[in-house]
């Protein structure tokens, strides 16, 4: 390592940047034509620098990274320099580029299972990545380098671990594993593609150290590809914002986020919810859908969407130029007529970016305890068999995905459900949902148990009859609605089934995209032809359709790029004041759920560890967990993440197979690992029930007040 | 099946979503995904050869019996045994009938029981596969039952003992080789439909009341349609070949009706004395199963989007 440190030295010395990207253009032909992915792209990575590139889909940051590595697929073309040390990668054919591929530059993808070979042990991947580069190196040497390197990611007890298979490793520790491979050779640089996108927060943070680690180590640049400006906030140095396939902003990351001087990068900052603030005023969303890039813009890309849109915009596109210099010599682009304007922050400009005015609930004024009970569900309950056996169906375990929760859900409230994936919070929804006569707990809709009093199942009529009161939202838009279907289709199928004439389901159909803001000649398109946003709008349109009193909404913008969600967020806010509709929400963005719901659910391994007020929980949680949970979600502001503490949970999700006798989350607990041995017996052995704190919240730990060592 | 373009599935996924509502002018609408399909099938040079060939067959087949002066079963009995010649373009067997035109009537014949048993089984196959995979449960499990039952049947034997002693008629034959012809596919129809129930669009229509029926009809069915499509060109071929085989070991189709696979039943005796008799139907055979075959591969290309032999957009 020493060696390493040296070379770092004389890198930083030499400033000389490290890869150079000059007018990179990207195209793929596709069955409707060409479309022209990246637009002329600039930048330098200076050794050690982390460069953030951050852009929503469709903005061309993937294709870049794949087009520096020269992995796009044959029917993309790419012009430009990539220039490594001052050669042009691009020049080289595929057996050349694999010199420099894993060694020279390095790439961790989004998704670490596919990343890895299933069928080999890790260890022996990361030997490969050696041996391809080091012909010289024996098996023994490979071996201590290969353990040396899990060591560094953090792979615990890395000497048996190296033999172990990738699906022996949960999702954050395949990740470290495929940071360890692109490590393996000390790269010059890595690019990161949305490495901690498919992610929880908790171990998007553990994800998030091991990768400073590894820079640290190897004093590689660092390339981070995301589409999450608050992941961004707390790496990098340098900050380039894409918009349709162009640089439009390039700065200091302090300067960008502090000092953005194009109205796209405003948009994007304004448009993000904050987990660390309580107000509830609404989002700015950024109208419109990014340009298609099969015909080339006229003008600003942006222009369309832009609030301070001039007729100057549509003229010419804009070019990146400097905008300021900030100490230290940097410098701070912007692709914009008006950035001066921007800068100044005139009257117009802060008018641009104004929240629009939300109505108040009608139910506002009404104390949360004599409002109506929507939904009401007790000791709900699902489990799943894990089974196998070629003749018998035999048991081999029981998961209980959802082990006996229970809450409320009153008139015009939103109850959120929150936690890592696998917590059970989808299940609890689809449960609800179900009406399955086997539900071992209660479940009351308006007031009408679904269970009879004496047990009996209920009637296929009174099922339709309580359906229409309870709708779904689901997390991907495309998969929810049948591509074969139009929009009108769409909206009309539960009208349709519940019996409505063609007369009022035409009117009703044309109301409902008024109500969410879509156009009404749109109806005769497919889902496919609109953009997620819309997409989005249509399925809540479907849900409100028979007018139900709760509508349960599952990750529905989490699959949105953030300058849409806002609107989709203010959507769901604003019909839920008009209508005084309830909701039952879940989200793995605390952030969004901060800003959506009244009332917080956190559920850990099947049970609900913390419940109550929103801003109780989120601004004075209880549980370890809650806390921990917390302070891993990334703020988007660079001075907030550098200085913020954070608890850094070790390892992931425990088995579901397993269910400890105490508290479940122990094995995870920093309060637990700091307790002296007779706080840890109690914890091991009495199962913590929810208790009181406070007249707005419940929880369930032993040792609430404990302190809890944290990183910075 | 949410593919839409499936330029976008080529290999480049940070593509901009096909969007053409904001600026409609602008912005091309993408195609239907029955517009790619029959675009990419079309560039597939082999295929649409293949879909030519068997057009031709066809045609020949109805232009061939409007000009053969001969019957396929009545024998020419001043001319027995003919190779080739003007008055017999292929010949005539050993009891005088003409060839040609026996070869109109055997090919008009299996192309009936290919096309009747290709297109009813995997139709009735993507019923019932779709019905078990809806509804799950206990009707899943005795609906599969029979359908393994069927599958461990050993059906050639079967066919066998119903067939024999039976006189002619082809209907016997199709209705056989249909009851014994549709649990694989049926099989993964239901694979494939039980990953569909799955998917969001069919709870939301559960969830929202829709009945049973209606849900297998309008959103399970059209999506194993490109399924049902391959199969019933490769369910044509495979009957085609099964319908010769049966017959051509005697327990199809009989005489006095005329099949590709009686006619090689025949000549199969005498290849070396008269062998126009022997090649007239193999050659009809080949060019009926070797162009499907090269159709099956366009459809099964065109229909996959990740295929890139299906040519590629430049």
């Amino acid at each position: 390592m020493t060696e390493t440190a040296l070379t770092t030295a004389e890198r930083r010395q030499a400033d000389r940047p490290v890869l150079s990207v000059r007018d990179l253009h990207v195209r793929f032909a596709t069955e409707n034509g060409t479309v022209h992915a990246v637009r002329g792209l600039d930048f330098d990575l200076r050794p050690g620098q982390v460069l953030g590139i951050v852009g929503e889909s469709g903005s061309g940051k993937s294709a870049t990274s794949l087009a520096v590595l020269q992995l796009l697929a044959d029917n993309a073309s790419v012009t430009g320099e990539v220039l490594l040390d001052g050669k042009n990668l691009l020049e080289l054919d595929d057996r050349q580029m694999c010199a420099h591929r894993g060694k020279d530059i390095s790439i961790v993808f989004q998704d670490p299972l596919s990343s890895l070979t299933p069928v080999l042990s890790v260890g022996r991947q990361i030997s490969d990545a050696l041996a391809v580069h080091n012909p010289g190196m024996d098996k023994a040497a490979r071996r201590a380098r290969a353990v040396e390197l899990l060591d560094m990611v953090g792979i615990p007890s890395p000497e048996e671990r190296f033999d172990a298979y990738p699906h022996e490793f949960s999702g954050g520790m395949r990740q470290r594993v495929v940071i360890a491979i692109a490590i393996a050779n000390n790269p010059r640089v890595i690019i990161c593609d949305e490495p901690t996108t498919a992610l929880d927060v908790t171990i998007q943070a553990q994800v998030l150290d091991v990768l400073q680690v590894a820079r640290r180590e190897t004093g590689a640049a660092v390339v981070f590809i995301t589409h999450d400006l608050g992941v961004l906030a707390g790496i990098a140095d340098e900050i380039l914002v894409m918009y349709a396939g162009r640089g439009v902003e390039r700065g200091p990351a302090e300067e960008v986020y502090h000092r953005p001087r194009m109205p796209y990068t405003m948009g994007l900052l304004a448009a993000v919810p904050r987990v660390d603030r309580a107000d509830r005023t609404a989002l700015v969303p950024i109208e419109g859908s990014p340009p298609n890039l099969l015909s080339e813009p006229v003008g600003c890309s942006f222009a369309d969407r832009c609030p301070l849109v001039r007729p100057e915009c549509r003229t010419a596109e804009p070019e990146l130029r400097p905008v300021g210099r900030v100490e230290g010599g940097a410098t701070h682009l912007a692709a914009c007529v008006r950035s001066q304007d921007v800068a100044a922050g005139t009257e117009e400009v802060r008018a641009a970016f104004r929240a629009p005015e939300i109505p108040a609930p009608a139910e506002a004024g009404v104390p949360r305890q004599e409002r109506e009970v929507v939904l009401a569900v007790g000791g709900l309950t699902k489990t799943f068999t894990v089974g196998g056996g070629l003749l018998r169906r035999r048991r081999s375990g029981t998961v209980h995905a959802v082990d006996g929760i229970s809450f409320d859900v009153r008139r015009g409230e939103c109850l959120s459900l929150v936690g890592e994936s696998g917590c059970g919070k989808s299940s609890a929804l689809l449960e609800v949902m179900e009406f399955d006569p086997q539900q071992p707990g209660q479940i009351a809709i308006g007031g009408v148990p679904l269970h009879g009093p004496d047990g009996r199942s209920p009637s296929a009529a009174d099922v339709r009859r309580v359906r229409r009161g309870v709708q779904i939202v689901f997390q991907d838009s495309l998969s929810a609605m049948d591509p074969r279907f139009t929009v009108f289709d769409v909206i009309a199928e539960p009208l349709d089934a519940d019996g409505w004439s063609r007369a009022d389901i035409r009117r009703r159909v044309f109301e409902l995209l008024e109500l969410v803001g879509l156009q009404t000649d749109h109806v005769n398109r497919f889902p496919g032809q609109f953009s997620g946003g819309q997409r989005q709008r249509i399925a809540i349109a479907r849900a409100l359709a028979l007018n139900p009193a709760l509508v349960v909404l599952d990750e529905p913008v989490s699959a949105l790029d953030v300058s849409i969600q806002a609107g989709v967020v203010n959507l769901l806010d604003d019909l839920r004041a008009r209508l005084g509709l309830s909701y039952l929400f879940v989200a793995h963005d605390l952030a969004v759920v901060r800003h959506i719901s009244d009332q917080v659910a956190v559920m850990y391994l099947g049970t609900v560890v913390e419940h109550g007020d929103v801003d109780t929980v989120f601004d004075d949680p209880k549980h370890p967990y809650t806390r921990a949970l917390l302070s891993a979600i990334p703020v988007p502001d660079p001075t907030v993440e550098r200085n913020r503490q954070r608890i850094v949970l070790q390892g992931g999700l425990p088995s579901p197979l397993q269910r400890s006798t105490g508290c479940r989350f122990a094995s995870r607990c920093p309060v637990f690992a700091a307790l002296p041995p007779a706080g840890q017996e109690r914890c091991r052995t009495t199962v913590p029930e929810l208790r009181s704190a406070g007249p707005t919240r419940v929880h369930a730990c032993h040792f609430p007040d404990e302190p809890i060592p944290t990183t910075a | 099946m949410s593919v839409l373009l499936p330029g976008a599935a080529a290999g480049a996924d940070d593509l901009p979503a096909p969007d053409g509502v904001t600026t409609p002018a602008a912005q091309p609408v993408p195609l239907g995904r029955s517009r790619v399909v029959l675009r990419r099938f079309l560039r597939n040079v082999p295929a649409v050869v293949g879909l030519a060939l068997i057009l031709l067959v066809a045609v020949g087949v109805l232009v061939g019996n409007a000009v053969s002066p001969y019957s396929a079963t009545e024998p020419d009995l001043t001319a027995i045994g003919q190779p080739p010649s003007a008055a017999h373009w292929l010949g005539t067997d050993q009891a005088g009938t003409d060839v040609f035109t026996q070869l109109v009537h055997g090919t008009a014949t299996s192309l009936l029981v290919g096309l009747v048993v290709g297109v009813s089984t995997p139709v009735i196959a993507a019923v019932y596969g779709c019905v078990m995979a809806y509804k799950g449960g206990r009707v899943d499990r005795s609906m599969l039952f029979v359908l393994e039952t069927l599958i461990m049947a050993p059906s050639f034997l079967l066919v066998a003992i119903l067939m024999a002693g039976r006189s002619a008629g082809i209907g016997v034959l199709i209705l056989v080789l249909v009851v014994f012809g549709w649990m694989n596919t049926a099989r993964l129809v239901r694979g494939l439909t039980s990953s569909l129930v799955q998917r969001d669009y069919v709870r939301a229509a559960r969830y929202s009341g829709v009945r049973p029926f209606l849900i297998v009809w309008r959103h399970l069915l059209p999506n194993i349609a490109s399924l049902t499509v391959l199969n019933v060109t490769m369910g044509i071929w495979g009957a085609i070949l099964a319908e010769v085989s049966y017959s051509y070991i005697g327990i199809g189709v009989k005489p006095p009706d005329v099949s590709l696979g009686t006619m090689l039943a025949s000549a199969s005796q005498t290849v070396d004395s008269y062998p126009w008799m022997f090649w007239s139907p193999v050659i009809a055979l080949l060019l009926i199963t070797g162009p499907l075959a090269l159709v099956n591969d366009g459809l099964r290309d065109a229909f996959d989007p990740s295929s890139g032999s299906g040519g590629r957009a430049r």
